[in-house]
């Protein structure tokens, strides 16, 4: 197969920074939540997930050893192009990134239900895991953008993506998010968390909000639906790794999109591990 | 900080607390959902006796081993807080992971004197600090096979023992 091979290698560079790499909002994210940590085990619990941080950034090695499932968002300019040459070059740039990072070989064998049961085992080749169906926006500048976000397990086992039914209020899908954001952050293990939310009118379109969120997030600035989010989850006390203190959740990131008439609205909601987004982006031009 | 070296003693582990900071160095064990209930199998059969793994006073750290390092995973997925029982009473002292565990699990451990401890999920520190790496058992897992460690200060809380917790 042909392939384009610029965007091979820098698909391939992009996804080993999203799985080695802080980027810059988030580490000063936690040196601010570290200056006015209280409970001193949270603080040096802060303190490791930083000092990890810079060492897998200088190492270009995973962060966590759940390197997570990648996820693609590509962004295209008017004169953009997106062929399916481009699509099979992500996808080639993904499974050569994932044996340089390395990514966990945690790709599971198997005909459909062999895979469901897991009983076939694992593919030995960290290459050979899938990429979730890429996600496509365009955009005003001319490039080509991808952005690559490894999704770990834990917060896919506490995440949730549900209804919020009755009241037309802004109020009522506000108390449930906080509501599943105490439950997962308390049950994850893996905190301080960022939450990613997404509100749309289908699952579909509520997760793919919720990586959007994620993406067009940031710890440096917050609206005030997001800020008062945060501070009332974090009023729990839940904090690092479940062990108290005033941070469980850095910030949180939530995308918005159209609402049905009916008054149902489906909320995606991921309690994003101490360690997520991982995310990275590379601009490609002429492509 | 309390240092640990395995293999932990019965006194060494009533000696520890609910928020005691620890670093446990020397020989321990990997294994999470897919070999903690083969190992509980080897336990109730008798059939341990026969393998190179020794229980008596050790660690079980509830991960998969991989070229992409180590990490905890959730201790309170069925198969993993479900081995609890039977391996303490095998023989270990210190269940190591991240996340709640229930109520009865923590009241078990103080009947059996072990403990369990949570660990931060920083892969790149602790991969710099595993000295050897041995499979023990069940390689057709791949990572997810038992593996043993040696390892070096790897740092953690103690979230539940003489039946507290912090959860």
């Amino acid at each position: 197969m042909e392939y384009n091979r610029e965007v091979v290698e820098q698909v391939c560079d992009t996804l080993i920074r999203a799985g080695s790499t802080f980027l810059p909002d988030k580490k000063e994210a936690y040196k601010r939540a570290i200056a006015k940590e209280t409970n001193t085990q949270s603080r040096w619990v802060m303190e490791t997930i930083l000092e990890n941080a810079e060492t897998a950034e200088k190492n270009r090695s995973p962060l966590c050893d759940d390197t997570g499932i990648p996820h693609i968002l590509v962004e295209a300019g008017p004169d953009i192009s997106v062929t399916g040459t481009v699509l099979d070059s992500i996808r080639e740039g993904v499974r050569k990134g994932l044996k340089g990072l390395p990514g966990r070989p945690m790709a599971v064998k198997g005909n459909d239900l062999e895979r469901i049961a897991q009983s076939q085992g694992m593919y030995e080749d960290p290459g050979m895991l899938n990429m979730a169906p890429i996600l496509i926006r365009s955009i005003n500048k001319d490039v080509l953008r991808i952005h690559v976000v490894m999704f770990g397990g834990g917060p896919a086992i506490q995440g949730h993506t549900h209804r919020v039914f009755h009241k037309h209020t802004v109020e009522e899908v506000k108390n449930q998010i906080i509501e599943w954001a105490k439950e997962s952050t308390r049950k994850l293990g893996c905190s301080p968390c960022t939450l990613a939310v997404g509100i749309g009118r289908s699952h579909y379109e509520a997760a793919a909000l919720m990586m959007q969120s994620m993406i067009d997030g940031t710890y440096d600035k917050q609206s005030e639906t997001e800020q008062e989010i945060t501070q009332r989850v974090n009023e729990a006390n839940i904090g690092a790794l479940g062990l108290g203190g005033n941070t469980t959740v850095l910030a949180t990131f939530m995308k918005v999109g159209p609402q049905r008439a009916s008054g149902v609205r489906i909320v995606c909601m991921r309690p994003c591990c101490c360690f997520e987004p991982r995310i990275a982006s590379v601009e490609l031009h002429g492509v | 900080m309390k240092t640990l070296n395995t293999p932990l003693g019965e006194d060494e582990i009533r000696d520890l607390n609910v928020g005691d900071q620890v670093l446990i160095s020397g020989y321990i064990y990997c294994g999470r959902d897919a070999v903690l209930p083969r190992v509980c199998s080897l336990v109730e059969s008798g059939e341990i006796e026969h393998t190179d793994i020794h229980l008596r006073g050790s660690v079980i750290f509830h991960t998969a081993v991989s070229p992409a390092g180590v990490g905890p995973t959730t201790s309170g997925k069925m198969e993993i807080e479900g081995s609890f029982e039977i391996l303490s009473q095998a023989g270990v002292k210190l269940h190591l992971g991240k996340g709640a565990i229930k109520s009865e699990t923590v009241k078990m451990l103080k009947e059996k004197n072990s403990v369990y401890a949570i660990i931060p999920p920083v892969t790149a520190l602790l991969g710099n600090n595993i000295l050897e790496q041995r499979l023990a058992a069940f390689p057709e897992l791949g990572m997810e096979a038992l593996y043993e460690l040696k390892v070096r200060d790897y740092p953690a809380i103690i979230a539940a023992a003489h039946n507290n917790s912090i959860y």
